[in-house]
């Protein structure tokens, strides 16, 4: 029996095991239909995967190099909100603004939140995708380096 | 000391997290202080209808001085409002209009912070969110303590925030998560900040009667999801990761315990019960498998906390750090980050007897070292004289324009 303040179990050795079989489902999963013979090494399926979610991790809030490259970000990013707006003149666009506001919104909101849904998830989706190619771009500049330094190191 | 609790809601009937925290806190320090609790007189948190009678009142033994709403929120132009600045593009004055969109508009207490603001020794704010808070607090900065409850919300990521939490005395967090959150927001580091939490009263293990949940039929082997069954608490993603689970585990059962706010599966494992009554719920805690706390927003999950204190291990969000956090400094259970890593952990607290109930007693044991009223009061009054002794005084009222800028 522990002792009083003893950890009999600790939680970091038991969610390492489960994530390794979870890990190791994964992998008979990913190659029993058909993906890369490659990981049939389970170390280096570990290592991909721990990439992946090291990127899948990222926070929402995280400043991310490729977005800033895509340029003015009306181009290319989503909007997932309203933004109630007319090109006319002051008064027909009040009004049109107050129709599209109080008449036409309350009539297809339920159409609207399902779309801004599906939007929010394919931002999260780009955002996500966005940190994994920053992550393969980094671990190649290093690789890069690294075999630059190898090769000068030979001659 | 003279304190004054800022706070959107308050009396015994109201639930609410942050709400709860301010009255535990307030009721226990009364006799050490002369507090009186500054709020409004709405009693729900989505409309802010007027229900309590504006002015004095005492409750518990607690001073309370509510001041009127002046209108209701306005739900729809709310959630667009929210849609626009949680985009990550709205100006400054569109994220302000949120916070005041947001309400409780409350100019009666706006007004006694800036005339009378100056006559508490210090003033304690909960949760930034609300407008009481945001733009509250800027009156008697220079007194202030912010207890923001920050979850990592798109809230939080709002580009105003970065000079308002640079400005209050001192800071009250739930957990080291949340500190380290509202850390990355503030512009630079966080004077006097203690991790506080809140806390629990002891229950006698072992005691507690099944008889209840045998009335209601509820089966010996069960996880528990106790609160509001809501999208937002990440129920969706629950049911779902448990009905793949349950398809090869028919002998166990998912409980639901909490008013239903989404269309529930009908599947045999699945019991929803709604309300319960403390009884019900005690007898949940006590003799669940385990608990399951499957949202991705918490500064602090208290009933995370009520589980351990019954010695009953949790299941929780690993994308939720706060969540994740706890349970591993804990060691009271285990994390999931997704459907397959749910059936992995929730299989072993299930049929790993032993051990679960082995992270059940850590995690008690976690309680009674952090989280029981003596040490939290200890912790709190700290952090109270730190700030009292040695946050700089203004000691006029700000002139007129910089209050009007403030709360405009």
């Amino acid at each position: 029996m522990a002792l009083a303040g003893e950890t009999e179990v600790p939680v970091d050795t038991v969610m390492s095991e489960l994530q390794g079989r979870v890990r190791e489902r994964l992998r008979a999963q990913v190659l029993a239909s058909g993906g890369p013979s490659q990981f049939e090494d389970p170390a280096l399926f570990a290592d991909v995967e721990a990439l992946l979610h090291a990127a899948a991790s990222t926070p929402d809030s995280a400043k991310l190099i490729l977005p800033e490259l895509l340029g003015e970000p009306d181009t290319w990013r989503l909007t997932t909100s309203m933004r109630y707006q007319s090109h006319r003149a002051k008064a027909p666009a009040s009004l049109i603004m107050f129709l599209k506001r109080y008449v036409l919104m309350p009539m297809f909101r339920w159409l609207y939140e399902y779309s801004r849904d599906n939007f929010e998830r394919q931002r999260r989706t780009n955002h996500v995708l966005f940190a994994c190619l920053q992550e393969l771009a980094l671990e190649t500049a290093q690789l890069r380096r690294e075999i630059r330094r190898l090769s000068g190191d030979r001659q | 000391m003279r304190l004054a609790f800022v706070v959107q809601r308050y009396g015994t009937g109201i639930a609410g997290g942050s709400e709860g925290h301010c009255r535990e806190l307030a009721e226990r320090l009364r006799s050490r202080h002369d507090i009186t609790v500054l709020t409004t007189t709405a009693k729900d948190y989505v409309t802010w209808e007027n229900a309590f009678p504006a002015g004095p009142s005492t409750e518990n033994g607690v001073r309370i001085l509510r001041f009127p709403v002046a209108r209701q929120r306005r739900i729809k132009l709310f959630a667009d409002l929210s849609d626009e600045v949680f985009d990550g593009t709205a100006a400054a004055e569109r994220q302000q209009e949120w916070f005041r969109e947001n309400g409780p508009d409350a100019p009666g207490l706006m007004e006694h912070l800036r005339t009378h603001g100056r006559d508490y020794d210090l003033v304690l704010f909960w949760t930034f969110r609300y407008a009481p808070s945001y733009f509250g607090l800027p009156l008697v900065a220079d007194r202030s303590v912010l207890v923001p409850t920050a979850e990592e919300d798109p809230a939080i990521d709002l580009s105003v925030l970065h000079e308002y939490f640079d400005k209050p005395a001192g800071y009250i967090f739930m957990t080291p998560e949340e500190q380290d959150l509202v850390s990355s927001r503030a512009l630079h580091p966080l004077r006097h900040a203690i991790v506080a939490g809140i806390g629990l009263e002891p229950v006698p293990l072992d005691v507690t009667p099944r008889a209840p949940i045998d009335a209601l039929s509820i089966p010996r082997d069960y996880l528990l999801y106790l609160g509001r069954v809501d999208r937002n608490k990440g129920c969706d993603a629950l049911l779902e990761n448990f009905q793949e689970y349950a398809a090869t585990r028919p002998d166990v059962t998912l409980v639901l315990a909490g008013p239903a706010k989404m269309q529930l599966p009908d599947h045999p494992q699945i019991r929803a019960l709604g309300y319960v009554s403390d009884q019900v719920r005690a007898s949940l805690l006590a003799h669940a498998r385990a608990l399951v706390v499957p949202s991705w927003y918490e500064s602090l999950s208290i009933v995370l906390l009520e589980a351990w204190n019954y010695g009953v291990p949790a299941l929780v969000n690993g994308r939720c750090k706060v969540l994740a956090g706890q349970v591993t400094r804990a060691n009271g259970g285990l994390y999931y980050m997704f459907p397959a890593e749910f059936d992995e952990a929730a299989d072993y607290l299930l049929t790993n007897p032993a051990q679960r109930d082995a992270m059940g007693r850590q995690g008690l044991s976690y309680v009674d070292r952090e989280y029981r009223w003596p040490t939290v009061i200890s912790r709190v009054e700290s952090l109270l004289h730190d700030v009292q002794r040695h946050a700089p005084r203004v000691r006029h009222s700000p002139p007129a324009g910089v209050v009007a800028s403030a709360i405009s």
